[in-house]
């Protein structure tokens, strides 16, 4: 039984301007102790999923309209708010990409930490404050015994980012959701906290799930990988497969999009034309259609389901075994993957359905 | 495109002279010496005295020929952002010398000014924050043109028109607003606006970092397109090495107010001289699981400091992996190392750059060991049209 079983999640906001499909049915596992990443552009839904999984969607426009989503055998969704507040900070923490807004600024490190502490915990205060301190030194807080009166302001932001990674591992939680945590810092003081969250994670036992646009950071850092788009997961496989055989449209043009540090002088960039859809329109067919160049007749009226690309194989969910699987109609092949274009003869793509064009 | 990378060369202790600017075969478009700008810290409420400066730019020499890119990379803080918009004169200089094909700017004012800023022209990072919410888009690229009386009306509604399909826009948008556009449009309409002049020099500052992911890749190649049809000159300043390293032809990298490494955009990732262009490569994640397990980043200690009070000597020491391994040496401190040059084209600012040369860091932790530079999607693949000739050897140190 995973750690983690997201059910079929439909998640939606309701707006002034209209229904939005932030999440339209997304399924994923996620075992004890293992690293997940979440790749996509931003709308894709990464960040609202794990919203929804934490019970924490903005009121009151985010629902739940449907799924489960199924912590140790416990549907979070069930659960009330004071049942779910036992969970969240214990069993599963979260820190954000931007720690200015997720640290309270007007009490000291110490008091938010001891706090948090004895939320969920029966200690006294100089026990909490002593693990405080224990964790602001491993961490890597430099003397920790005066930084823990200071407030969060007077932290660079790579430090308020370890004082959130401290705060998250308090209570060591069997969950930690990583929302873009290093996007907001400079990239010496990302490979600092990366390091540091690999480190922590492993020791503790967590299990992590990545949330990144950035796929350089989820091919040092996770183990298996989903890549989501408009709101479904598009393709799924581990960290290696994902980049040695992309074979969604998307992912292989993602990968093909950013320059690589290690590329070849001249290497052309191959960006995917168009841009992301509005989520507010109820999806019909594959969101990427618009902008895909595999694109097929089906992809204009039906979401493909997320298959194994080798239909015989049993679909494991979890774990360095996990089935490669894509939800696509047409998928790249092996040779088009690394040329990010369809290579076959007399293919163009379908144009839209008649009805679509006015 | 071959650039002399023999170790040896690198290696051999050169004689240490000072770096010049100036490429001796044309003369550049756009030349900076020395150029400093340091903003007042002011302190008290009835009279306010003058504690201090933060320098964010201090002592910058760099020269950008005409058709060239050139990269400006640096972490946030380092002062990126003030060498453009110093050399846009947005900021009347502290010290040195800015110098617009052969016309010295450094103080230039007024109408003057005016008649310069028509050769060069800056591209915003924010596309939702640099395009006035009130004007249409053929308004916003066509002010540049009615400030500086350039073309009759006719000619000038034809113009935005052009530009605007240049740009990879419908012509018949300019009648909307820029909340009508997505964010790599709008970023469309700013690379209209500064183009709209026909300017030499155009600065362009963390152009695409706003922009989603699928989206900078538009952006990046139509700049290079527009560079490709108008012989323009960009300096292109970003955080994002990956992303400098594919645009630039040289790259200039900055810590702390001051340039630390200027190199071509090839001998940067090849052969990287300063012990923070080494820490910053090896920092910056590679899409590809294999190479990253192989690598192993160098963690700089702490974080950048303060540019009010930067450190003594080299601003670099207090964090410098390479200064550990010597054994703190005192010169560090008491010097500040002058941008000298190590091979051709290639000036570094470390007392100890020789010790870089071919050292396991260098090597090991930038790329993840001495294999052939990876391809994309498959460890053999070679784009088509790509240089076959094999990287430099390098001695493979374990």
């Amino acid at each position: 039984m995973p750690l983690l079983s997201v059910q079929d999640l439909v998640v939606q906001f309701r707006t002034h301007d209209g229904t939005v499909h932030a999440v339209n049915g997304v399924s994923f596992d996620l075992d004890e102790g293992e690293t997940l990443g979440l790749v996509g552009e931003s709308g894709c839904g990464k960040s609202v999923t794990n919203l929804a999984v934490m019970r924490l969607l903005p009121q009151p426009a985010g629902h739940i309209e449907g799924g489960r989503v199924l912590f140790q055998e416990e549907d979070l969704i069930r659960l009330d708010e004071s049942e779910m507040r036992d969970i969240r900070g214990k069993d599963i923490a979260m820190i954000f990409q931007d720690p200015m807004t997720s640290l309270n600024p007007v009490l000291t490190i110490e008091e938010q930490m001891v706090e948090t502490i004895r939320a969920h915990k029966r200690v006294s205060k100089k026990e909490a404050r002593a693990r405080t301190l224990e964790l602001l030194q491993t961490v890597g807080i430099p003397q920790p015994e005066t930084r823990l009166r200071d407030f969060p302001h007077q932290f660079s932001g790579g430090m308020r980012q370890r004082v959130m990674i401290a705060m998250a591992l308090a209570l060591q939680p069997k969950l930690l959701i990583a929302d873009e945590p290093t996007t907001a810092l400079d990239v010496t003081i990302q490979a600092q906290v990366l390091d540091l969250l690999q480190r922590l994670a492993a020791e503790f036992g967590t299990a992590v799930i990545l949330i990144t646009h950035d796929l350089g950071v989820v091919a040092g850092m996770t183990k298996r990988i989903n890549v989501m788009y408009a709101g479904y997961v598009v393709e799924s496989a581990t960290t290696g497969d994902l980049f040695a055989r992309p074979r969604h449209p998307y992912t292989v043009g993602l990968l093909h999009s950013m320059p690589r540090l290690d590329a070849q002088p001249g290497e052309p960039l191959i960006p995917i034309e168009g841009t992301p859809p509005d989520l507010r329109q109820a999806p019909k067919g594959c969101p990427f259609a618009p902008r895909c160049a595999w694109r097929v007749d089906a992809c204009w009226t039906t979401m493909p389901t997320l298959d194994p690309i080798d239909e015989t194989a049993q679909i494991v969910t979890t774990g360095p075994k996990a089935t490669h699987r894509i939800a696509c109609w047409n998928p790249a092949t092996a040779e088009e993957g690394i040329h990010a274009h369809p290579n076959r003869p007399g293919f163009t793509p379908a144009p839209p359905p008649a009805e679509a064009v006015s | 495109m071959t650039t002399p990378m023999d170790p040896s060369v690198a290696t051999t202790p050169a004689v240490a002279q000072p770096f010049s600017a100036t490429a001796p075969e044309a003369r550049p478009l756009l030349e900076i010496t020395d150029l400093k700008m340091y903003f007042p810290i002011m302190r008290g409420t009835l009279v306010s005295r003058h504690v201090g400066d933060v320098k964010a730019v201090d002592g910058v020499t760099l020269s950008v020929k005409k058709g060239e890119t050139v990269g400006l990379v640096g972490e946030s803080g380092c002062g990126k952002s003030t060498v453009g918009r110093t050399i846009m004169r947005l900021y009347r200089p502290t010290g040195g010398r800015i110098v617009l094909d052969g016309q010295d700017i450094t103080y230039t004012e007024g109408a003057a000014m005016r008649a310069v800023r028509r050769r060069m022209q800056m591209i915003f990072q924010d596309p939702y924050a640099s395009l006035n919410p009130r004007m249409t888009a053929a308004g916003i690229i066509s002010e540049p043109m009615e400030i500086h009386k350039a073309y009759e009306s006719g000619a000038r509604r034809e113009r935005v028109r052009e530009l605007l399909s240049t740009v990879g826009l419908d012509p018949d948008y300019g009648d909307r607003y820029p909340h009508e556009f997505s964010g790599g449009q709008r970023q469309r309409i700013g690379v209209a606006r500064s183009l709209a002049l026909q300017p030499d020099l155009i600065v362009a500052d963390e152009p695409i970092s706003a922009l989603d992911v699928s989206i900078q890749a538009q952006i990046i190649n139509l700049l290079e397109k527009l560079q490709d049809e108008f012989g323009l000159t960009y300096l292109f300043i970003a955080h994002d090495l990956s992303v400098v390293r594919h645009i630039s032809d040289r790259i200039a990298v900055m810590y702390l107010g001051r340039l630390v490494e200027v190199t071509t955009a090839h001998a940067l990732y090849d052969e990287p001289l300063h012990p923070y262009t080494v820490a910053l490569l090896s920092a910056v994640p590679i899409p590809d699981p294999v190479i990253e397990s192989r690598r192993q980043r160098i963690i700089l200690a702490g974080d950048v400091p303060s540019p009010s009070n930067p450190p003594a000597g080299c601003h670099f020491h207090t964090r410098c992996w390479l200064r550990t391994r010597l054994g703190n040496p005192e010169r560090c401190v008491a010097e500040a190392p002058e941008l000298r040059e190590l091979g051709t084209g290639h000036a570094v600012a470390c007392h100890f750059a020789e010790e870089v040369a071919g050292s396991p860091e260098q090597t090991l932790q930038v790329k993840g060991s001495d294999a052939a530079p990876g391809a994309r999607g498959s460890a053999a693949a070679v784009p088509p049209g790509a240089p076959q000739t094999p990287p430099p050897s390098k001695p493979a140190r374990n």
